[in-house]
């Protein structure tokens, strides 16, 4: 029955987002011990297979984009006009100087489908009344994580708190929400936090600027030469 | 008596054995010879590739950088402290290196970017004589790269294709670029032709935006007979602060089998001179044992022991001298033929490694007195065993019982 709920909620929390497809504009900054970064990106998605991401600020990067499709990720480059297919040598590599690796692009998929989710605490915690799952990989999903402990609000399910726990049960990234507003018609968190556990000093920061959902975009629009057209 | 005139007839009496004897021996040293100048000759080129394509004598890192060698890890003041190498009588040069993807058509690969300093670089080593197609990097080609062999099969690419390289910049913004590859270089190392990808220094500090710094110094030795460890110790007293090691601690491998090799050699010698020594004793002891009643006669008309010991004795060392010229003449023929045109093992193995170090797969022998010389020296000392038992064998005989003695 708990299993059941459990899976649930989570997929209401996994459809918040993504809707069939949607349209975002959102900044990156990212921190590191050697740089700050910050970027302007437009983002699309369709389904779960199939997003495309480019950069609209800083002016020398403009136009750099990513493709995401099916398994593979492909990168255009303005500045060469190239496409190029990331091998499977660079997915643990950063994704345009971020903390995500392009596996997380890869590997965004339903937490639904490569995890098996039990509530591990229901009720009282900092004043807010949560839900809190732990999600531990099918036995064939192809996972990085040892478990995922997912926190959300109880009202309304908004994640509040992602932990990331590599093969040997330590922490490795933690992800927060913060800055509930309403985007794409929903309230929706506005602002996602990457702190990785071995670097607390660093960070990636999401803040999504405009979103909307269901934007009916064609499969043509997630293509090569459409990679090259932006 | 005269025992060589003797021994020289008794020689050719059964000239048969003698000649299979000899032959045998002959044959032995031929190929000690042979082996020794093939393996001196496999020593030399790891050691030279080693050394003199790419690590240098002494190399200065940043702590650190080795074990995890990342962007952010550098010599800070990299240009000053090759500056007062070369002052106290060293060639240095420094090295800039970053990791990517390189991008061919439809294929890629991960590649280590290596930005070269050209004045200082050709200074150190010699891999700008190593270019098996195409050209050296030059100033006046910013854009021009020159790639490891592997690597440049990996992507399918000749001298004047393009090549995009994409990576993460010291300030994390996507490095990417366009470059033309110039020359693709022979065998060097197994990490350098799977993954070399050698740019000018400045075309490297412009895509990885890295204004200063070097992440590696190479260090050579004017004089190569200078003691390593005393030109180290002095290369770290200037770079103090830094990880300074020669090639031997970042080559322990290789250091240790060139250490071996000697001891390889005389080992090699030993195995196939004990089959040697095998028929030396069975050709002397058949040739005492025919030969017992005429021993014994002797040794009735007062021939003493150590005569006959003498006479067993040179009887053998006409055979080994013998065998000696004819291994002397051979071995030194053949392996001084193959240091000359090399053996073609292109057919067998694509690319030979040793110990992480490319080989060319021409194998070249290199003949040195020592290589000549030992297999020749053990030839003798190995034949004066064998022979020990048989003269012994002679020099008890009691004449009653051997002129007695039925065959």
């Amino acid at each position: 029955m708990s299993r059941k709920r459990a899976k649930e909620i989570l997929r209401q929390v996994d459809d918040m987002w993504r809707g069939d497809s949607s349209h975002t504009i959102f900044t990156m900054q990212v921190k590191t011990a050697h740089y700050t970064r910050s970027m302007r990106l437009e983002g699309w998605s369709k389904g779960k297979e199939k997003t495309l991401v480019r950069i609209l600020v800083p002016l020398k990067e403009k136009g750099t984009a990513t493709l995401k499709s099916r398994n593979s990720i492909y990168t255009y480059l303005p500045k060469t006009d190239r496409t190029i297919r990331l091998t499977s040598g660079m997915m643990m590599g950063s994704w345009m100087g971020s903390h995500f690796t392009n596996d997380d692009l890869v590997k965004e998929s339903r937490m639904e489908d490569d995890y098996d989710p039990t509530i591990s605490f229901e009720g009282q915690r900092n004043n807010q009344n949560i839900i809190e799952f732990t999600l531990i990989p099918k036995a064939d999903a192809a996972v990085v994580w040892g478990k995922v402990v997912v926190t959300v609000l109880a009202n309304g399910y908004l994640p509040i708190i992602q932990h990331y726990y590599d093969e040997d049960m330590n922490i490795a990234r933690t992800m927060t929400f913060s800055n509930n507003k309403l985007l794409g018609g929903r309230l929706l968190p506005s602002v996602m936090r990457v702190v990785p556990a071995d670097k607390p000093n660093e960070y990636t920061e999401l803040v999504y600027e405009k979103l909307e959902l269901d934007t009916k975009l064609g499969d043509a629009f997630f293509s090569l030469a459409r990679l090259k057209r932006m | 008596m005269k025992i060589l005139s003797m021994a020289s007839r008794n020689v050719v009496r059964n000239w048969r054995r003698t000649l299979v004897t000899t032959l045998a021996m002959g044959f032995a040293g031929f190929i000690m010879i042979f082996f020794a100048a093939l393996t001196e000759g496999l020593l030399q080129t790891s050691e030279r590739n080693a050394v003199s394509m790419n690590l240098g004598d002494v190399q200065i890192h940043a702590k650190g950088y080795r074990d995890d060698p990342d962007l952010y890890k550098r010599i800070d003041n990299a240009v000053d402290l090759v500056g007062k190498l070369q002052q106290a009588g060293f060639h240095a040069t420094q090295r800039v290196y970053g990791f990517g993807l390189a991008a061919a058509g439809s294929t890629s690969a991960g590649v280590q970017l290596r930005g070269v300093n050209l004045t200082n670089e050709v200074t150190v080593t010699q891999i700008h004589q190593h270019v098996m197609q195409g050209d050296w990097l030059a100033d006046t080609d910013p854009k021009g790269v020159v790639i490891g062999r592997k690597l440049a099969r990996t992507l399918g690419v000749t001298p004047g294709n393009e090549v995009v390289i994409i990576g993460q910049a010291t300030d994390g913004s996507m490095a990417n670029d366009l470059y033309t590859v110039r020359g693709i270089l022979k065998s060097i190392s197994d990490d350098v032709d799977r993954a070399g990808f050698f740019m000018v220094e400045h075309a490297f500090r412009e895509l990885m935006v890295l204004p200063q710094g070097a992440h590696e110094i190479a260090v050579m030795r004017h004089d190569h007979s200078r003691d390593l460890d005393s030109a180290t110790a002095q290369v770290a007293a200037l770079a103090r602060g830094y990880e300074t090691m020669n090639w031997r601690q970042l080559r322990p491998v290789i250091a240790r089998i060139l250490d071996l090799a000697d001891a390889q050699t005389i080992i090699m010698i030993l195995i196939t001179y004990v089959a040697v020594a095998m028929i030396v004793l069975n050709a002397m002891l058949m040739s005492v044992f025919e030969r017992i009643r005429e021993l014994g006669i002797m040794k009735a008309l007062g021939v003493t022991p150590w005569q006959l010991t003498l006479l067993v004795y040179a009887e053998t060392m006409i055979q080994i001298v013998t065998a000696s010229i004819i291994a002397f003449i051979s071995g030194w023929s053949v392996a001084h033929y193959y240091q000359e045109n090399g053996i073609d093992l292109s057919a067998i193995a694509s690319s030979t490694s040793f110990g992480g170090v490319a080989m060319d797969p021409i194998w070249h022998a290199h003949v040195t007195t020592e290589s000549v010389v030992i297999p020749i020296v053990f030839l003798f000392l190995i034949g004066a065993a064998a022979v020990i038992y048989p003269a012994i064998k002679a020099a008890i005989i009691q004449p009653v019982k051997a002129i007695h003695y039925h065959l």
